[in-house]
């Protein structure tokens, strides 16, 4: 596929727009927007396609004289639920097991049935429990979910990071919604800051 | 239920609000002459979102200029009948069906009455549109039936019910070629949002009423107002449209991207605002036809 047309630029762009239209698509398709989206892989996909592209291009015109400066995004921040955990030893650690490679591997339905199955309900039940919810889109349940696990274990740093991604607006990832009452709030702060200009100023 | 999603026209350019116009006028010809004129009644703004997304996708995009009951006088631009408007078509047919089915169940007295004999009159319609999404019409079916069981049982959670919901949506778009992993992540999360911001909507309604609303349930309102979990109902809707922006992202549209990207991230931000804010009002006002 021809590169300029992946970022969206024409053939005649100078080099710092094809950078910008990289940067731009680079922050759109970062790979932590879709942390523990059933997606990813798609985006990592297509993250791909994007790097090869600057690659490319700026391979072409380094050979026409021009150095290129700037490297391509790699990594992902890594966010699986199997790896750097280590703290938990309780009675269902096998189980709880199952279910984090069940949902590393993207079988959320399996992960669910394995953890209903367990009446026994501690801080990881409710963090696992919270990481399903947000793989569906639940993302109230997962929320709550998630409080239960920070409350009952308010130590526990892999706890805390997926309630900090719930809860703030990082949770939108790349998505800015524009709502309106931004630009009204502004506008009456400024008509409010008129009047009062006016009051000081407007006397005879 | 229907009728949130919808653009920002402000911040819409000219030919893409007639655009948008267009499509809807499409939809509304291709409902007419599959399905008869009748079932053109029921034609909403959610099902024209449906149909824009589809249409986006297909190589062709032509448009031709017709006439309609509406516009008697001048022909109007209107999207040409495509495999995207046919299924947006059914689909919309479908859902008229099972919501005034829901009426009839959920209703007494003169509304009951109405959406009875309305549902007669759409019956035939609806059949043939039922024969055209089998698999879509029988999940449809099951879905309001879950939801309906959860409303009975009063349960306290916004996502269980959004869920059944949501689902509906997701299963409009199941099986439509390649995209249909990322369309039906698209769907149903913009179908979770629906459902929520119907919820926000019937509140006071709801309240006044005693009727099943999982947004009362979930706060335990004691008022029928929104204003103490303004910010909470904000955060869960738009996680929801940025699931549903980080899908449609994934996707290659031919054309239409500006108008998408308005409605996900103008359009429907904006009525999630002005619905918390108890501003929202279904007609837009005077002359908005169907945006904001």
């Amino acid at each position: 596929m021809d590169p300029y047309k992946v970022l969206g630029v024409s053939p005649s762009a100078t080099d710092d727009e094809v950078k910008r239209a990289y940067r731009d698509l680079a922050r759109k398709y970062h790979p932590d927007n879709y942390a523990d989206n059933p997606l990813a892989d798609l985006a990592k996909e297509k993250m791909q396609e994007i790097n090869d592209a600057y690659d490319t291009i700026m391979k072409q015109r380094q050979n026409g004289g021009y150095s290129a400066g700037g490297q391509s995004y790699g990594g992902a921040r890594q966010d699986s639920y199997g790896g750097a955990y280590g703290g938990y030893s309780g009675a269902n650690a096998g189980v709880y097991n199952q279910v984090r490679n069940a949902i590393n591997v993207g079988n959320i339905g399996m992960a669910e049935e394995l953890l209903s199955r367990i009446s026994q309900r501690d801080a990881e039940w409710h963090y696992l429990r919270a990481a399903i919810c947000y793989r569906k889109g639940w993302f109230d349940e997962a929320m709550q979910e998630i409080n239960q696990a920070c409350a009952m274990a308010p130590n526990n740093m892999e706890y805390r990071r997926l309630q900090n991604m719930l809860s703030n607006s990082a949770a939108y990832g790349g998505y800015r919604p524009m709502q309106q009452n931004d630009a009204l709030d502004c506008c009456t702060q400024m008509l409010c800051l008129n009047c009062l200009c006016n009051c000081c100023g407007g006397g005879f | 239920m229907f009728g949130f999603v919808r653009p920002l026209r402000g911040e819409l350019k000219v030919r893409e609000w007639e655009r948008f116009q267009s499509v809807y006028c499409g939809l509304c010809h291709t409902i007419r002459s599959r399905y008869g004129l009748l079932q053109t009644v029921m034609h909403s703004y959610d099902c024209t979102y449906l149909a824009l997304v589809l249409c986006a996708l297909e190589e062709e995009g032509a448009s031709c200029r017709r006439r309609c009951i509406l516009h008697p006088l001048r022909r109007r631009t209107c999207a040409s009948e495509s495999e995207g408007l046919r299924r947006a078509a059914a689909v919309s047919v479908v859902l008229s069906w099972h919501k005034l089915a829901d009426t009839v169940r959920d209703e007494r007295g003169l509304k009951r009455f109405g959406a009875r004999a309305l549902q007669f009159l759409l019956r035939r319609g609806y059949r043939k549109a039922a024969r055209d999404l089998p698999e879509f019409d029988a999940r449809t079916r099951d879905c309001l039936d879950e939801l309906d069981r959860l409303e009975r049982q009063r349960v306290v959670s916004l996502d269980r019910p959004a869920d059944a919901f949501a689902r509906i949506l997701r299963a409009a778009v199941a099986d439509s070629g390649t995209d249909s992993r990322v369309l039906q992540e698209m769907f149903y999360h913009t179908g979770r949002w629906i459902y929520l911001i119907d919820a926000c909507d019937d509140v006071a309604e709801d309240f006044a009423s005693g009727s099943y609303n999982p947004v009362i349930l979930r706060w335990q309102l004691a008022q029928p107002s929104l204003a103490p979990v303004r910010e909470e109902m904000n955060h869960t809707l738009l996680q929801s449209l940025a699931a549903s922006y980080h899908a449609y992202i994934l996707l290659r549209p031919h054309r239409d991207a500006g108008i998408i990207e308005n409605i996900l991230c103008q359009g429907l931000p904006e009525v999630t605002r002005q619905v918390l804010d108890g501003t929202f009002t279904n007609h837009g006002g005077k002359n908005r036809h169907g945006s904001l």
